[in-house]
């Protein structure tokens, strides 16, 4: 019943409640271990300018980490959005929720372009990336982009080589391993191959 | 004083009594129209405002207020001298080597702090005075908010306190087993391999149990459904809809 779409085909790629629950799950979880980076970052923040920008990744993993992990259209965007939430029911406020929003859509934007067939290090951390652009662009808005050309050049040449290694390297290898776990073979949306492993 | 208390108002005001989805919704376009501006003086004002909202009505003592008022009176300074110190200007006051402090990044500077410090005012008045469970039944019921997303949300939120658990247990048991990690990107790394993979394991297997529990309990995407708490449109509603606008267009004029 629930493997049917609105037409009443069944549908192999939608999101079912199952998933849905647990991609706002992997949001909620992402916005407690953001929550515990926070503290790090702001203590790492004024003394020590560059390595607070290589840790900046972190914001941006959530939404393709979520996507590597459930492989469905909207993944991204929700969980981005989630994890989102909870920092803004913990006091974060509400430009979170704005800025969730944005990033999980670049994100979910890269992987739809390639059709949410591929779920490699370079689309995931080409998702990473997009994110980071799409935070810049609020940024722009927001005011925190008027920096000096070097200045704004270094923070956010940074922040780009760090949004790479957290989605692409890191999740990229932190899903492998959740993967060998089992947790993932139950969600993932059923494949030819496995049609065909039955007959 | 444990942490429940120190959430808990000292009397609860009309703004306890407005439609959460309602208060939600006009805090949001307000935090989009400031958020989008460039005038400092404007964001000074609505700063203002929301720090009157804050005191005047959400019903907490001064001395509670003033205490979480301390990170967005830090916030100011933090995000302002940043700006002031490297942002691009043509008008220079002051120069040593590549800090540099003209008369427009002295002003970004104040539009960034004021613009921070007015998002944590209107969102600790926000989250002083609404219930989260109550805020997700009013987007239910008065945005439509599909209901799979509602409960979602409220289930995830709930388990919350158990993943801060497996965190803090996790943490414990590296420090007795003396677990080293590598230095720089590497050891970063390690640790969040080791932190989040059980963490996501446990739960996306919960969150799955929990998904099969409601579906068993006839819990359907897209069904009719009645709500434990209904919510409606008060009266009250508009009394805070005209006031916050007329609020907001005041802090307009005046600058």
């Amino acid at each position: 019943m629930w493997l049917k779409n609105k037409k009443g085909r069944i549908d192999l790629k939608g999101l079912r409640f199952t998933d849905l629950l647990i991609t706002i799950m992997v949001g909620i979880v992402f916005g407690v271990i953001m929550k515990f980076w926070d503290d790090l970052y702001s203590v790492i923040k004024p003394i020590m300018p560059v390595a607070r920008q290589l840790l900046y990744g972190m914001w941006f993993m959530v939404g393709p980490f979520a996507m590597l992990l459930i492989r469905k259209p909207g993944v991204a965007i929700i969980a981005s959005l989630a994890g989102a939430s909870l920092s803004a029911f913990i006091g974060h406020g509400f430009e979170v929720l704005l800025y969730g929003l944005v990033q999980g859509l670049g994100a979910e934007l890269i992987f739809a372009s390639f059709r949410y067939k591929r779920f490699g290090i370079f689309v995931a951390g080409f998702a990473g990336v997009a994110s980071c652009f799409a935070g810049f662009f609020l940024d722009l808005f927001y005011g925190y982009a008027a920096l000096e050309a070097w200045a704004l050049f270094v923070k956010y040449g940074l922040r780009v080589i760090s949004s790479f290694i957290f989605t692409g390297i890191f999740a990229y290898y932190i899903v492998r391993a959740l993967e060998a776990t089992g947790v993932t073979n139950s969600i993932r949306p059923v494949s030819k191959e496995d049609y065909e492993s039955l007959n | 004083m444990n942490l429940f208390d120190l959430f808990t108002p000292h009397k609860k005001t009309w703004l306890y009594k407005v439609n959460p989805a309602v208060k939600f919704v006009l805090f949001f376009a307000l935090f989009m129209i400031v958020f989008f501006n460039q005038h400092y003086q404007f964001t000074m004002n609505i700063m203002i405002m929301s720090a009157l909202l804050l005191f005047l009505f959400s019903g907490y003592r001064l001395k509670r207020l003033l205490l979480f008022s301390i990170p967005i009176v830090i916030s100011i300074f933090s995000t302002a001298v940043t700006m002031i110190l490297f942002g691009k200007g043509e008008t220079i006051w002051w120069q040593w080597g590549i800090i540099k402090i003209s008369e427009e990044s002295f002003y970004k500077g104040l539009l960034l702090g004021f613009k921070s410090a007015s998002f944590g005012f209107l969102g600790l008045v926000f989250l002083l005075t609404s219930r989260p469970v109550m805020l997700f039944y009013a987007l239910m019921q008065q945005l439509k908010l599909p209901a799979k997303f509602a409960y979602s949300f409220m289930a995830a939120l709930r388990l919350v306190p158990i993943i801060i658990d497996e965190l803090q247990a996790r943490s414990n048991a590296f420090k007795v087993r003396g677990v080293t990690f590598s230095k720089g990107i590497k050891g970063i790394f390690e640790r969040l391999r080791l932190y989040m993979l059980p963490i996501f394991a446990q739960s996306i297997r919960r969150a799955q149990r929990l998904a099969i529990a409601m579906e068993a309990k006839r819990f359907q995407i897209g069904a009719d459904r009645t709500y434990y708490y209904p919510t409606t449109y008060q009266p009250i509603d508009g009394v805070f809809a005209l006031l916050l606008i007329s609020l907001s267009l005041g802090a307009y004029f005046l600058s």
